[in-house]
């Protein structure tokens, strides 16, 4: 199948999986496009994760670099509209009928089976982008670990962060 | 204090230009700054409300809201307008950064500085899912799906497509007998 057609169904179909937004399906593109494909190697993926981490703008866009990386322009193009599309018709469709929804029982419910499912995809997220290839590195999660206490202990804005992680990158790495 | 929705689709479209372009480290407080604070089109409540339904949904949070707020206040044109809007200068952005990347990827030092800001943002996926699990956290069945879904996505490396139906069926069912 033409790479970008396979691109486009495939993201398309993760931006309806993409509960609790881009962070969610980050294993799920890693599983995908470098152990399944494999048209991109663990450490392009994370090199494009960490530019979109680092640039101003929506993390989706974390996607189109990925899409750059395999195919190009074209391919940055496809997987911002497959991951934004059908998540936008369907937002589109349902925000009157969510408004009408407001307080009946069966979206409390909804919110609350939700939430748990999409703390355990973000978490498996950050765990696959420390964890080359599944092989543990005590300085990656050094690093990770770091930063995520920073996060919950302090409110610092995250580029401290990412400036944090760049400095002990190049000391220890 | 009163507000006032955009009155022109070009103001609609600056605005959420301007949500985009200045988003470094994160998109929401910066929604929140243009949309409540200085173009005043909504109340706090009323964008909180907005948020919690782009949340919901699957998709990137303020790009479903761009289509929500849009769709609000011009239909389908605003729609676009605003989705456009948000998109157009982070996108251009991000691939000059990747193609200035790809030239300098090779130069010593440089890898080890990219894998470091990676790593820490793993970390910050790792701080967004503590702060999320807390409220959940007094509750044994909210861990048990956490740390399933944990073991299924992350270790065993199986696919959503399987997992995100199977966890969906199993919190619903906990969470409409009050275990969740």
């Amino acid at each position: 199948m033409n790479i970008l057609v396979d691109l486009g169904l495939y993201f398309s179909l993760l931006s309806l999986l993409s509960v609790g937004g881009m962070p969610s399906v980050i294993p799920e593109m890693h599983r995908y496009v470098v152990e399944s494909k494999g048209w991109i190697s663990h450490s392009d993926f994370v090199e494009m994760f960490a530019l979109g981490q680092a640039a101003p703008g929506p993390n989706v866009l974390i996607a189109s670099l990925i899409g750059w990386k395999i195919a190009g322009v074209p391919g940055a193009l496809v997987t911002l509209a497959a991951m934004c599309g059908p998540a936008a018709v369907l937002s589109f469709w349902v925000a009157g009928a969510w408004e009408r929804l407001q307080g009946t029982p069966w979206r409390a419910v909804a919110q609350r089976a939700m939430a748990p499912m999409v703390v355990g995809l973000i978490l498996s997220g950050g765990f696959v982008l420390a964890t080359p290839g599944g092989h543990p590195d005590w300085r990656l999660w050094l690093i990770a670990a770091a930063s995520a206490w920073t996060m919950v202990a302090t409110k610092l804005n995250p580029l401290w962060m990412l400036a944090g992680g760049a400095l002990a990158g190049a000391i220890l790495l | 204090m009163p507000v006032t929705p955009p009155r022109s689709l070009l103001e609609l479209f600056l605005g959420f230009l301007s949500i985009g372009a200045r988003s470094f480290g994160g998109v929401m407080p910066w929604a929140h700054r243009v949309i409540v604070e200085e173009r005043r089109w909504m109340s706090p409540e009323e964008f909180t409300a907005t948020i919690g339904l782009c949340q919901f949904l699957p998709g990137p949070n303020v790009g479903n809201a761009s289509i929500v707020l849009g769709k609000k206040w011009f239909g389908l044109k605003g729609s676009i307008v605003a989705f456009l809007g948000f998109f157009g200068l982070p996108f251009v952005w991000v691939i000059v950064l990747a193609s200035l990347y790809a030239d300098f990827a090779t130069a010593p030092g440089v890898k080890p500085v990219v894998i470091g800001v990676a790593a820490a943002g793993a970390g910050l996926f790792i701080g967004t899912a503590i702060k999320l699990g807390k409220p959940l956290a007094r509750r044994p069945a909210a861990l048990v799906v956490i740390a399933g879904c944990f073991i299924a996505v992350g270790i065993g490396r199986v696919s959503m497509l399987i997992v995100i139906p199977v966890a969906l069926l199993i919190s619903y069912l906990l969470a409409r007998r009050g275990l969740l």
